[in-house]
């Protein structure tokens, strides 16, 4: 049952990708029915995130797994959250393609799938790593969050000046700025799922939005003043 | 082989098996083999390509693991569980394709089944149906409207009406009817340079001739328009082998791009120069320009970066698509250059 809920994970990853996939190319071509389309989807994946996190208690119960066996059952249930919340956004998107139909016709800022490719290249890298049980992946992807934070700035930027330089295209500015700020949050929580298969592979919990540096000299510190506490007890 | 001389049962199902995996690996479309526990047995180099995955990190891995894409992984479980067969588009997110899939189970002999998918890049073939339906589309569009605005004046006028609305409206008519024309010789225009069926009479040009009498004939345009257009050719010819009269067209044609897209109070620039061994024809405005998603795009039939920008919609959008194709034609190359709200700048080289 553990190597079924893995690949139960992966087909849940499988059509977040499709779904953000979908979200952005029906923003940009201003397609209701494959908007509509989405939101029915989401059911899916919400089915599967619910098939799995039973899947996981019943693993855990009947089985009583160690090791890495539980390292992996504990990320599967931190993972499937993750994806989805990025299930959510792409609905959300899809939603504001649907309330911005009446609108003039006016195509997103190029940066929008631009963000959108790589956010979705990242949630993709994160789930080879986990499938693959590849740590250096899972170490290597969240850098590219980097350039999605940039382009996130840069469409912010371009969107409020656009603002203030046309009050008539406020409406779709702000619902374009959400969307970005959807998609740049896919972007996050694919770096949560580079963290969990790091912990599932080298069994250590890790930061990798901060510096490792700092992060792990954190957890020594803790380590120490928990060790220092037993000490002094046990004297 | 046995006894007596015919080659044992476990012999020829060996061949067999051997063969089928041959074929699999030479056909031409993708085919992959499941197994009944859903591992992958067999991936052929054609599904490596279609797919964008190496067949070593398929092999013996669930599909879902390997290729990761739910759709094609959902009719090869229903293949290897219910026997179902299946066939139909699917997308495939990961290297934005779509695929035409057949999904058949194997059944046998121990009463499990294997899955057999084939698979096919299609594309091409849709990015092609929808270009085609596009065209359809604006061609009608392009001749609807102005055959409707005549249409109606050409009721107005039977219903009776005084001398100057007349001679108005035989103007409009007058126009309209241009503009049908200008459009349909325009298409037989580019349909003749993508069969290489026109006709080109060659001599030598001078284009920095050309260019003057074309920007001669634009400059009363130019200034209602309130744009400044200024033409700089060389005293010296430079000439080129070319036929004139389609030469004069991509001047034309790179002279009423820049005056659509550039408002009034800008200015448009034309120069003929040499340059790095070759004649250049240099337009450039300081129009609206282009976005970046948009200029790999601009020479492409019925493009238009933006409807509502365009000062004048009587544009066909083939203007741009017949330059590239004349120009390249005459053994030339045109590029664009532009920035967003900065203007734009289009450069054709044609070999002295």
């Amino acid at each position: 049952m553990l190597d079924e809920t893995q690949q139960d994970v992966l087909r849940m990853g499988s059509l977040v990708e499709e779904a953000i996939a979908k979200a952005v190319d029906a923003l940009t071509r201003s397609d209701i029915t494959l908007a509509d389309e989405i939101l029915r989807f989401d059911d899916y994946i919400d089915d599967l995130n619910v098939l799995i996190e039973t899947n996981c208690l019943n693993l855990l119960a009947l089985q009583q797994p160690m090791a890495s066996d539980l390292r992996v059952i504990a990320a599967m249930l931190d993972i499937v959250i993750d994806l989805e919340r990025i299930g959510d956004h792409a609905c959300d998107i899809a939603q504001i393609t649907k309330n911005l139909a009446g609108a003039p016709p006016a195509k997103p800022p190029v940066d929008i799938p631009r963000m959108a490719a790589k956010a979705r290249e990242m949630v993709r890298q994160a789930l080879d790593a986990f499938a693959n049980r590849d740590a250096a992946l899972a170490h290597a992807v969240p850098a590219k969050d980097d350039e999605v934070d940039r382009l996130y700035r840069k469409i912010f930027r371009e969107l409020i000046e656009l603002m203030i330089r046309e009050p008539a295209s406020i409406n779709r500015a702000s619902n374009l700025i959400l969307v970005a700020s959807y998609i740049e949050r896919i972007a996050d929580h694919s770096t949560n799922i580079c963290e969990r298969v790091v912990y599932t592979v080298e069994g250590v919990p890790k930061n990798l939005k901060r510096s490792v540096v700092e992060f792990n000299a954190a957890i020594a510190q803790a380590d120490e003043m928990l060790h220092g506490h037993e000490k002094a007890s046990s004297e | 082989m046995n006894t007596a001389g015919a080659p044992r049962a476990s012999d020829v199902e060996a061949t067999l098996h051997e063969r089928f995996l041959a074929l699999v690996q030479a056909a031409p479309v993708g085919v992959i083999v499941a197994d009944a526990r859903g591992q992958i047995a067999a991936f052929n180099p054609a599904a490596a390509a279609i797919l964008d995955v190496a067949a070593e990190r398929a092999i013996g891995r669930t599909l879902i693991e390997s290729v990761r894409n739910f759709e094609l992984d959902r009719r090869i479980a229903a293949a290897l569980r219910q026997g179902a067969d299946s066939d139909g588009e699917i997308a495939n997110v990961a290297n934005e394709r779509r695929l035409r899939v057949r999904v058949v189970p194997l059944p046998r002999a121990d009463g499990l089944r294997d899955a057999l998918a084939f698979i096919e890049d299609i594309t091409e073939l849709r990015d092609l149906a929808a270009i085609r339906r596009d065209f359809v589309q604006n061609v009608s569009h392009e001749l609807r409207t102005p055959l409707t605005a005549v249409k109606i004046m050409v009721e107005t006028l039977q219903g009776g009406v005084g001398s100057q609305a007349q001679a108005s409206f035989l103007d409009s008519i007058a126009r309209e009817t241009n503009r049908m024309i200008t459009l349909v010789e325009e298409l037989l225009d580019l349909a003749r340079l993508e069969t290489g069926k026109l006709q080109l009479t060659l001599a030598p040009v001078d284009l920095g001739e050309l260019l003057r009498k074309a920007g001669e004939t634009q400059a009363a345009r130019a200034a209602s328009l309130g744009i400044e257009l200024s033409v700089r050719a060389p005293d010296a010819p430079v000439t080129v082998l070319g036929d004139r009269d389609k030469l004069m067209q991509v001047v034309l044609n790179l002279l009423d791009n820049a005056l659509r897209n550039t408002p009034s109070g800008g200015r448009v620039s034309a120069g003929v120069r040499v340059a790095d061994g070759a004649a250049e024809l240099v337009v450039d405005d300081s129009g609206v320009g282009i976005p970046a998603d948009a200029l790999p795009h601009v020479f492409e039939r019925f493009y238009v970066v933006d409807p509502s920008r365009a000062r004048n919609k009587s544009g066909t959008g083939l203007g741009l698509a017949i330059v590239k194709h004349m120009v390249e034609s005459h053994g030339g190359t045109v590029r664009a250059e532009s920035e967003l709200n900065a203007g734009s700048m289009f450069v054709c080289r044609f070999p002295l």
